[in-house]
């Protein structure tokens, strides 16, 4: 019995080296070691011999056992590891076509960049205000000391609106027009509150211009802030800030006299070129700085449309066209793309 | 306004460049927009005398000419030009030169004859688009002169940006003042003398002004005698430089000296004024006036004119008119120098719609003080170059003088308001410079009075901008504002806007910004019936009314696209509609409503265009739909029902209002209605929507809140049913959560099947019912116990039949 053991073990060993796919390992596994397999069949016999023999026997046959159980388990892992091998050969996935995803949609430049500038004046504490755009002649022009055969009406060309469309009668005291700025809202903001404020007012505004460099529709950010002895550096270093914020740390900024009825003193805030940075290309006009911003303390007269005592407190006031720096931020050549609205001018945003 | 800085030098000492000038005054708030420099393309370019010149001795079309051009020999140019005689100066370009059309001059051999240089015509100097032959120049010219200097072409001319509050500043004595303010130098202001003679003006001519108001200051002088002829050429060229053309010589002083002192003159041949005589008065509603430059016009009561003894003859701060024109013949003036009040200018300029040295101007308020001077000038002027003799007696009607007005500075709010110490004596310096005269001094403070020529001037404040702009904006720190008492509080919906957009966007929509006004055609297409606010002066039709929807923008958007062979388009916009106020109106709020929305399209392939994992889906209703439920789930606005239906320019059977869970109506989504389509040639699939955000915002849960995880798993179990094609899925689900409760946790349409095996007029439903309890593990008969409770449920109530 200890041969046919011997020799069953001997062949196990030789078949089970030779076995590669795991089926095959498997019917190895019932013929050698299944209920009604090979070892249990010459085991069968064993009842008969003596019980010190059986003993001997019974080592041998555990020996022989294990040794093909660990056999049989490193075919399997050597099978299992061949059809592995095997599935990971052949042709890859074209890993060049496109994923399946809903592309994003794109912001439009305009309100992107309004949206950022008035991120950053928060971070100086600004608030948010809105006013309407259908709006007074009063709030537009009067209230902000530009009375009516002001010379600097010419600056803006106005929008009237016709108002039998509204459905009343003209009312003589202000026509109803389109703003032509964001100004307005400082006087509706400040009759709502006493000082000290600060805000930001973005928003639409119309003028009746459309060329070139000139849509009727375009987008400003107003900014107010008042409170006691707000002085005129505080405007300089505010702006400055926000520049700096806004275009880089090392944009220069230049502020120059100039005139808006509703501010006294007034500046015109020029900035650093943002394409050749001040050494003059044709961004700048070869003068190396840019026009972006409208500023002033605010004029006593605007203080007194608002209820403000004008020797009480004083204030600064700036306003700035969106359109424009957007224009100079992502380099856009064309104002009149903004409102075009093509989708290959969006999908670039 | 266009200043020479040759003439500019006439009246104040000027920084060595012409740059530092200009950033001198740009700093001081006369902003230099541009420099043309005229005669830069010339340099080398010199005055030449012909000597002689013979036949070529090789070339038949060629002269070989000698110039004198101012050195000790003469020089041997071969030239091709006939127009010329020996002794005729033109312009030589001498060797080295290069030419404004980018000619560059060398030493050459032309068919075997030296020549140096290059004679030349007109065109060839860039000075004229066409010319035949040589330049010819004024005999009088000295050979080696630069021919820019000889053209009067070397000066430099700033363009000045006066700002409107600024006209005491369109003028060349009133940049000279700027210029003596910010470098200290002197300003030396011409003072004419004059010598009268013959008649006393007061019995060659009668002036009567009967509107003081709107002519405060009527001031004239009779001068007679004069010649008409061209005015002399440094006058012209000054004349040119500033973009004045040049007339004759009574015309060119009346505008040199009006560029001079920024006072408008005017000259009438006093012959053809009726009666000799002058009335400033209203105009009679239909009178007629010939202006200068020929067109008739008719007046109104509202407009002042000077008028003869008969008839009008200028419109007063305007434009003179034709009948008393200076002409040829004429011998003997009227000048007038008169003040016109700004608003009645600047209305009659509007009305006529001429826009005039004058009325420009007048309409920003001149200076009365500058009556007399100027006027002084211009007769003087008169004298040595028309010849004419200046009548005794100047005439100077100024019936209401009024005293300069008084501003008090008190020195401590320098500092208060610009936020730097400006040292007092320093103020004081700027303010008499600009010509303020300290009228009265207490402590800490002074008054001034002002002068009449600064308009601007009215208070303290307008010192203080005085003497920062002076002292230089440069020169004041930067300060950040002072630290804040509170929080800026966070805008009202700002998050909410911001999640919408990040949804918007998340679903592919692409953002666009649209005009606010739009064509009336284009929101009568869509069955907009609401009558829009209408602009009055609108730029055209296309944009005359302000929009009800901001659907018209984005269809016009598509129609962009598709013509550019877009395949998807995905928009979205937000911004506002405009409505009347059936109110009409309150208090400070004009009558009119502005409503905020979001609007969206989706047309064409799904998913921004063609993919391959996808073959060609088009987008449809859900693509629409799911844009807003993804702006709903981002605000976590819950509870939002859909019933079948919208507007006109919707789809019936394609369309849904969109409601939040109290009744109130966010707005409608669904396919654009085929007849829209059709009418504005669109291709077909287009959906859209449109929402009101305020009511949306203000239902938005920003700051969602938490439930602690379920500790008992979940039983899985599908469900389907057949139900007429009509049945909403609502209805169903409504019924199996009714029925289900409290073990059914949510049901899911997994599937939504019509066709084969389905009877007609019906569709398979399929849902994904979710069991579980809060309690304990369910048990395998609990849930199918429930199953087909609901199972029972629906089709006892709708009619349905579990499917097989």
């Amino acid at each position: 019995m200890r041969d046919r053991l011997q020799a069953l073990a001997e062949a196990a060993r030789r078949e089970i080296a030779g076995a590669s796919e795991l089926p095959a390992v498997e019917a190895l596994r019932v013929r050698y070691l299944g209920k009604k397999g090979e070892l249990s069949g010459v085991l069968g016999g064993m009842g008969k011999l003596p019980p010190e023999e059986r003993r001997a026997l019974g080592e041998v046959a555990n020996t022989v056992k294990a040794e093909l159980e660990k056999l049989l388990a490193e075919a399997t892992q050597r099978a299992e590891d061949a059809a592995m091998e095997a599935q990971l050969q052949g042709p890859g996935l074209d890993v060049t076509l496109p994923g399946r995803a809903v592309a994003p949609g794109s912001r439009h430049p305009v309100s992107r960049t309004m949206e950022d500038i008035v991120r950053t004046f928060s971070r100086l504490g600004f608030d948010v205000a809105a006013g309407p755009e259908i709006e007074l002649d009063y709030f537009n022009f009067e209230a902000l000391n530009l009375p009516k055969d002001h010379p600097a009406r010419d600056m803006q060309d106005t929008f009237y609106v016709d108002e039998p469309s509204l459905g009343h009668a003209k009312k003589a005291d202000s026509s109803v027009l389109l703003r032509t700025h964001t100004s307005p809202v400082q006087v509706r903001y400040m009759l709502q509150r006493k000082p000290p404020i600060r805000a930001v007012m973005p928003g639409r505004v119309y003028r009746r211009d459309s060329d070139i460099t000139h849509t009727p529709m375009f987008h400003q950010v107003e900014g107010l802030l008042v409170d006691k002895d707000v002085t005129f550096a505080e405007l300089k270093g505010s702006l400055d800030a926000f520049v700096k914020a806004f275009f880089g740390s090392d944009t220069r900024t230049r502020f120059r006299p100039s005139f808006f009825p509703f501010t006294e003193p007034s500046a015109e805030v020029d900035i650093s070129c943002t394409s050749c940075g001040g050494k003059g290309c044709r961004v700048c006009k070869q003068t190396g700085w840019l026009e972006v911003l409208g500023s002033g303390m605010v004029h006593p007269n605007v203080f007194t449309s608002a209820g403000y005592d004008p020797g009480e407190v004083t204030g600064y006031a700036f306003g700035m066209g969106v359109e424009r720096i957007a224009m100079l931020r992502y380099r856009i050549d064309d104002l009149r793309m903004m409102f075009e609205n093509d989708a290959r001018f969006l999908e670039q945003f | 306004m266009k200043i020479s800085v040759k003439w500019l030098g006439d009246y104040v000492a000027l920084p060595p460049s012409v740059d530092e000038l200009a950033r001198k005054l740009t700093a001081a708030g006369l902003e230099i927009e541009g420099l043309e420099r005229p005669g830069e393309g010339l340099r080398g370019v010199v005055v030449a005398q012909i000597k002689e010149s013979v036949q070529h001795p090789n070339a038949d079309k060629l002269s070989v000419t000698k110039i004198d051009a101012g050195g000790d020999a003469l020089v041997q140019v071969v030239c091709g030009a006939k127009n010329y005689k020996v002794g005729d100066k033109v312009p030589l370009a001498t060797v080295g030169t290069k030419l404004p059309n980018g000619m560059e001059i060398k030493q050459a051999a032309l068919r075997g004859v030296d020549s140096s240089g290059m004679l030349c015509s007109s065109k060839e100097l860039g000075l004229s688009e066409e010319s035949s032959g040589l330049l010819i120049l004024s005999p009088d010219l000295k050979p080696g002169t630069p021919i820019a200097e000889a053209l009067g072409l070397d000066d430099v001319v700033l363009e000045v940006n006066v700002t409107p509050n600024r006209p005491d500043a369109l003028s060349h004595l009133g940049v000279a003042r700027e210029v003596s303010v910010v470098t200290g130098a002197a300003l030396k202001v011409p003072q004419p003398k004059l010598t009268e003679s013959g008649t006393p003006a007061s019995q060659s001519a009668k002036v009567r002004v009967e509107d003081s108001v709107r002519c405060p200051r009527y001031a004239a002088r009779v001068v007679e005698n004069v010649t008409i002829k061209p005015s002399p050429q440094w006058m012209q060229d000054r004349l040119k430089a500033c973009g004045v053309r040049a007339i004759n010589n009574v015309v060119d002083i009346t505008n040199y000296v009006n560029l001079e002192f920024g006072q408008p003159l005017h000259a009438f041949d006093l012959d053809k004024l009726g009666g000799q005589e002058i009335v400033v008065r209203a105009a009679k509603k239909g009178e007629k006036l010939t202006t200068l430059d020929g067109k008739e016009r008719t007046l109104d009561q509202e407009e002042l004119v000077i008028c003869d003894r008969d008839r009008p003859q200028a419109l007063a701060g305007v434009m003179g008119g034709g009948d008393s024109e200076v002409t040829e013949k004429t011998t003997r003036l009227l000048l007038e120098s008169a003040n016109f009040l700004g608003s009645g200018v600047r209305r009659a300029a509007k009305r006529h719609a001429l826009h005039t040295e004058a009325s420009h101007r007048f309409e920003r308020g001149a200076d009365l003080d500058a009556v007399v001077p100027a006027i002084e000038r211009a007769a003087q002027l008169l004298i040595e170059l028309a010849g004419g003799t200046v009548a005794p007696g100047l005439i100077d009607l100024y019936p209401a003088e009024k005293p300069p007005r008084q501003v008090t500075l008190r020195f401590a709010r320098v500092e208060k308001v610009l936020g730097v110490a400006v040292p007092e004596a320093e103020v004081r310096r700027i303010l008499e410079a600009l010509g303020f005269q300290k009228l009265a001094e207490s402590a800490g403070q002074a008054t001034y009075s002002v002068p009449r020529a600064r308009v601007d001037v009215e208070r303290e404040e307008d010192l203080l901008e005085e003497v920062a702009r002076v002292f230089g904006y440069d020169n004041i720190p930067a300060k950040l504002p002072r630290g804040l008492a509170s929080l800026a509080p966070e805008p009202a919906h700002s998050e909410a806007e911001r999640r919408l957009r990040q949804a918007m966007s998340g679903a592919g929509l692409d953002e666009v910004v649209n005009y606010s006004f739009v064509a009336p055609k284009s929101l009568e297409v869509l069955g907009l019936k609401e009558q829009p606010v209408a602009l009055l002066n609108p730029l055209s039709v296309e944009q005359s009314v302000m929009r009800t929807s901001l659907i018209p923008g984005l269809l016009e958007n598509l129609s962009r696209s598709v013509r550019h062979q877009v395949e998807s388009v995905c928009l979205y916009e937000t911004g506002r509609a405009y409505f009347r106020d059936a109110e009409g109106g309150q208090g400070t709020r004009p009558a009119a409503r502005e409503v905020n929305r979001v609007a969206g399209l989706v047309w064409g392939l799904r998913g921004g265009g063609r993919s391959w994992t996808q073959k060609d889906a088009r987008a449809d209703f859900y693509d629409a739909k799911g844009a807003v439920e993804a702006v709903l789930g981002a605000l976590r606005v819950e509870g939002v029902t859909w019933s079948p239906g919208g507007p006109s320019a919707y789809h019936p059977r394609a369309s849904a209002e969109v409601k939040l869970a109290d009744g109130t109506v966010l707005g409608h989504v669904g396919e654009l209605h085929p007849r829209v389509v059709k009418a504005l040639g669109l291709p077909e699939g287009v959906f859209v929507f449109e929402l009101d955000t305020e009511p949306l915002y203000s239902a938005a849960r920003l700051v969602p809140e938490y439930h602690s995880l379920p500790k008992f798993p979940a039983v899985l179990r599908d469900l389907a049913v057949v139900v007429p094609v009509e049945l909403a899925n609502d209805s169903v689900r409504k019924v199996i959560l009714e029925v289900g409760r409290p073990l059914v946790e949510d049901a899911l349409v997994f599937d939504v099947y019509t066709g084969k095996p389905i009877p007609e007029g019906k569709k398979n439903l399929a849902y994904a019912l979710r069991y579980r309890s809060a309690e304990r593990t369910l048990t395998d008969v609990e849930v199918t116990e429930a199953h087909q409770r609901i199972i029972s449920e629906v089709n006892q109530r709708l009619g349905a039949s579990l499917r097989a």
